[in-house]
């Protein structure tokens, strides 16, 4: 390639990468900022208070040298996401523990579920499979409007209002999206294992649990993690089956935390911010290699 | 026939990542509290009431000191406040689904749709020497606050009215008289043009007083002009009779006068700073602000150094009746949700809230005028607001306006708020407010058949 | 091969189909029902036949939040693809760093789509956001993102090209599975870069983009949380958007008939939009899948 072009891709490449890192940056950098001084122009008469904000992405914290800044960023690090955390509004820590909760749970049973629907769509030959499998697809299309007050009613005929479970129980019946991902994970496989395991004596169960299923660790692991992120940043879900604040999920109590200012304290929202992504972005960086993997085998195959 | 991704070999999670994600999880889960805050304070044997409140900050500090008391005053019941934003959206999913808590503080102009969908427990139930909520022991205004249908559903639990805040040094560095605020619309307007400065660019960079901040109350206006928005009697919008118009007019007027765009973003800019160091009026960007009696401690908190004073909201001149001042009445108010766990229990702290005492010492932790007839002995005196005195007397003036008292009303606002941004960018106001009224009165009038349908099968 | 019962694919399937029944036949029906009667919650439903969908026609808000959602489809999902095709094939091409940088434009899609609203409308902030505060760098006064009427539903639009990352992942993969000797055998025949681009790279990945559209259309249709956190359907109801409107009615102005009513609608559009974009696809995607299988 000409030296040229590869210089203009670099750029492209920097612009790209600014573009993405700077939001993040910014937020960090205002999550360590301190409360401005109550003291302010009020009673200064011409109100020609400047509040506009220059672009510093290290707080001004008045420090002298660089291992005095780290003290204090450190210290204000503490005080600020202390102060969240301990929050009389929001109990972070409750809501980190109910979305484990509910991300686990949703993501184990929907990959247990959906494997077994998805191998009943991609190795079992019975008529109507594909009337049937149009069917499944065809549930990703109803929106979520339709479907929440008579989920939540639903719920509570059944008296599972007021917990987490209306959050996860819909997970132990698969997904169309885990379905149809599994579902072309298994028809990939070679056909000639099942030959072998029939000769075995092995019936669909055999199959399923000790050919398909040991074949497909990657599909599995793949679905497990696409659904933990979802229910872990579902935001609607909680919004309408969860009743009480000691139920919340971070998702649902960032934005508890929030509306709860109306003089927003941005700083202290930004730390609120950065506590709940923080959890998703490390399992990221530890299964980088699985969720890339993940999303690209998600539905190329149309 | 296996192809694409699936051919390449895939590389699973590692078997290091698994341990330490799995690790992680478990450190968490084992760190993260088992129980819920609350459930951890509550001293054994005793009944557990939630008490949903929407107050943050030091206002739910206040409130927070009253169930303190509560659960000091007695063993049996042990009341937790838990701050929930939205109380009313939250209140009516939960109680539709039969789990809602046992208190819940709503503001008045939930109260009808609260009621007549049978979601609260009404007050006069028990016998007259046990009702907590009685007629005699509340303002006229507050009483009809309480009630929908002539029962009562709710206690009162603060109330504010609204009134006009200036700023005295800006009025004395324009020549104005700092100890008697403007009074009339005209006197308004005449104040607010000397005290408005431009930036070099021409852009506003101090507004005397425009009716775009707050944003809050964008129905508020029509009571500066004798207007009203609502005909309780014969359930009639009425927000485009002529007097109702004219306030939206000199709304109008005002955004001409500032220029219509630059002031609307000027406006627009405060959106997440009210009651904070950037509130328009304490950080001196606005001069004169329609607002309530909180203001007076988020000056305090935010700009000690703010020389302010407050008065009646200034109304047209035709309607000026200095003894008896107009503003808007509204009410913080407590109920207990149908079908909570506890009612009795409920009702016992909301007839301690109702105590003049208590009220007395909530309303003056969050600078509030009292809802009660009866007021403690240097509730006045003390009081942290130094004119909780103007609060007071729309309180308890016959030209007090309350919101209208429908269940549609929710909706209705929700339909003056964009009509309110457009009349501000120039459009016609009595054609404005036309479309509002068809559209709030189809709403008022599909309620009503649907309740007269309802109570027809009963 | 070898055929089984429809008995052993149902029971496979059974719990599909069970999980199908409660929390989506069953709640699609009631919904249809709701939608005929006046309701809030709390008491019971009284029927008013097609008073709710009769309702609709003339109500302005429902016009303008069906007009918000189309707009905020039409114009995010179209800004989402040509974005993340152009970042696609950006990061296809071998330069150093690109694998962190692909990482760095995957992780918004990570985090609660609360998180990231709340994050932007820090940035959006008109005196202390970011964006504006670098566009004073430059000495442009930048508008009031999300409090101009002009300005908030292309605020929202901009902002939803952040959240591309899946997409570029998955565009990614279909941008390595097309053969590279159809490639190069194009470079032989003296086609350039953009006629290679344009000729065959984007015909051999049309499937993927055409469900990738497919999947974003649908998702964009119930866009929600961003206009709720971020604006609540205002300046003037310019972003107040479907999904929003039916919320508003179902939980604050206690409607919930009406709400399932506009839901329906809601559902029909979405069907007849997907069913539109399946047509479409089939006659202009070019048909790879026809020979892969």
């Amino acid at each position: 390639m000409r030296w040229s072009a590869r210089t203009v891709l670099y750029v492209l490449l920097a612009v790209v990468a600014c573009a993405w890192a700077t939001p993040f940056l910014w937020m960090v950098s205002t999550s360590l900022t301190p409360d401005v001084p109550v003291a302010n122009s009020a009673s200064d008469g011409a109100g020609s208070a400047d509040l506009s904000r220059g672009v510093e992405f290290l707080p001004d914290l008045g420090a002298d040298g660089p291992l005095d800044y780290a003290a204090r960023l450190a210290d204000q690090a503490r005080t600020n996401y202390g102060a969240v955390l301990a929050s009389d509004s929001a109990d972070f820590p409750r809501y980190y523990r109910n979305s484990l909760v509910v991300a686990f749970l949703s993501a184990g049973l929907m990959t247990l579920s959906s494997a077994v629907v998805a191998y009943g769509f991609a190795r079992v030959t019975w008529r109507g499979r594909d009337a049937a499998f149009a069917v499944v697809l065809g549930t990703m299309m109803v929106p979520f409007t339709v479907l929440m007050a008579p989920q939540y009613l639903l719920f509570e005929r059944l008296g599972l209002i007021g917990g987490l479970l209306p959050l996860w129980l819909p997970s132990a019946f698969g997904g169309a999206f885990s379905i149809f991902l599994l579902r072309q994970f298994f028809l990939g496989l070679p056909r000639a294992l099942d030959e072998a395991a029939l000769v075995d004596g092995c019936g669909h169960l055999g199959i399923f649990a000790r050919v398909i299923l040991p074949n497909s660790v990657p599909a599995l692991a793949a679905v497990f993690l696409l659904q933990f992120v979802a229910a872990w940043n579902d935001f609607v879900g909680p919004l309408v089956f969860l009743n009480h604040q000691e139920d919340y999920t971070l998702a649902l109590g960032l934005q508890m935390y929030q509306s709860q200012n109306s003089g927003t304290q941005w700083n202290l929202l930004m730390a609120a911010v950065i506590l709940t992504i923080l959890p998703v972005l490390l399992v990221f960086a530890l299964f980088q290699r699985a969720f890339t993997e993940s999303v690209t085998t998600r539905g190329v195959k149309g | 026939m296996p192809d694409g991704p699936h051919a390449r070999p895939t590389l699973g999670p590692t078997r290091r990542a698994l341990a330490i994600g799995g690790a992680a999880a478990a450190l968490g889960y084992a760190i993260f509290p088992p129980s819920p805050r609350w459930r951890r304070d509550v001293p054994t044997g005793r009944v557990a009431l939630r008490y949903w409140e929407k107050w943050a900050s030091h206002e739910g500090d206040a409130i927070q000191s009253v169930v303190d008391r509560f659960n000091a005053s007695q063993d049996r019941i042990f009341v937790v406040r838990v701050p929930v934003p939205e109380t009313f959206t939250k209140a009516m999913v939960a109680i539709g689904g039969g789990d809602p808590p046992d208190l819940v503080g709503l503001f008045s102009y939930n109260v009808p749709y609260f009621a007549e969908s049978g979601a609260l427990i009404p007050l006069d139930e028990l016998p007259e020497p046990r009702r907590p909520v009685r007629e005699e022991a509340y303002p006229r205004a507050i009483w009809e606050l309480l009630t929908h249908g002539g029962r009562p559903w709710v206690g009162v639990n603060t109330c504010y009215t609204l009134a006009l805040y200036a700023n005295r040094a800006h009025l004395r560095e324009a020549g104005l008289d700092d100890g008697n605020l403007p009074r009339t619309l005209d006197e308004l307007d005449a104040a607010a043009v000397r005290l408005d400065v431009r930036d070099t660019g021409g852009r506003i960079a101090r507004a005397g007083f425009l009716q775009a901040v707050p944003s809050w109350w964008p129905y508020l206006w029509p009571i500066a002009t004798g207007g009203r928005l609502f005909d309780d009697a014969a359930h009639r919008v009425t927000c485009d009779e002529e007097r109702s118009v004219a306030a939206f007019r000199w709304v109008s007027a005002t955004a001409e006068r500032l220029g219509r765009a630059d002031s609307l973003g000027f406006a627009k800019s405060f959106e997440r700073s009210y009651l904070s160091r950037t509130d328009p009026f304490l950080s001196g960007r606005v001069s004169m602000i329609v607002q309530g009696p909180w203001m007076a401690n988020f000056a305090r908190r935010f700009a000690p150094g703010l020389d302010f004073a407050a008065a009646p909201m200034p109304v047209a001149a035709d309607v000026l009746d200095p003894q008896s001042p107009r503003g808007l009445l509204e009410a913080d108010v407590i109920g207990i949700p149908r079908g909570c766990p506890h009612p009795e229990e409920a009702l016992e702290f909301l007839a301690f809230t109702q105590r003049p005492d208590v009220q007395a010492d909530l309303c003056s932790q969050h600078c509030k005028p009292s809802p009660m007839n009866e007021v403690p002995e240097g509730f006045r005196e003390n009081h942290p607001n130094p004119f909780v005195a103007v609060h007071e007397a729309i309180v308890r003036s016959p030209n007090a306006t309350v919101l209208p008292r429908h269940r549609a009303w929710k909706a209705y606002s929700d339909t003056i708020v964009p009509a309110f941004d457009r009349i501000w960018g120039g459009a016609d106001p009595k054609s404005e407010l036309e479309a509002v009224a068809r559209r709030a009165q189809a709403e008022v009038d599909r309620a009503d058949a649907a309740r007269r349908a309802r109570e027809e099968r009963a | 091969m070898r055929r089984d019962g429809a008995r052993v694919g149902l029971l496979f399937t059974a719990p599909f189909w069970i999980g199908f029944a409660l929390f989506t036949a069953v709640p699609v029906g009631l919904s249809l029902y709701y939608g005929t009667t006046d309701y809030d919650l709390v008491e019971a439903p009284l029927p008013i036949g097609l008073a709710n969908f009769g309702e609709m026609a003339g109500d302005a808000v429902f016009w303008t939040a069906l007009r918000n959602t189309l707009v905020f489809a039409a114009c995010s999902v179209a800004l989402n693809t040509v974005v993340a095709l152009a970042l696609a094939l950006l990061l296809e091409q071998r330069l150093r760093g690109r694998e962190f940088v692909r990482a760095l434009v995957f992780a918004p899609t990570l985090v609660p789509i609360s998180a990231v609203a709340v994050g932007w409308l820090w940035l959006f902030h008109r005196d202390e956001g970011l964006i504006n505060a670098g566009l004073r760098i430059v000495g442009v006064q930048g508008p009031d993102w999300l409090g101009d009427a002009r300005w908030a539903l292309w605020s929202l639009v901009g902002m939803s090209a952040w959240v591309v990352g899946a997409q570029v992942l998955v565009y990614t993969a279909a941008l390595r599975d097309v053969p590279r000797s159809l490639v190069e055998a194009a470079a032989i025949d003296g086609a350039n870069a953009r006629q290679r681009l344009l000729r065959v790279v984007l015909p051999q990945i049309s499937p993927a983009v055409a469900f990738n559209v497919l999947v974003s259309i649908i998702w964009a249709l119930q866009v929600f949380a961003l206009p709720l956190i971020m604006t609540r359907g205002g300046p003037q109801n310019t972003t107040l958007v479907y999904s929003m409107y039916v919320w508003q009615n179902a939980f604050q102005y206690g409607r919930m008939g009406y709400a399932s009513a506009l839901a329906w609608v809601q559902f029909a559009v979405t069907c007849a939009l997907t069913a539109a974009a399946v047509a479409l696809a089939r006659k202009r995607v070019y048909a790879r899948g026809a020979t892969a299988r």
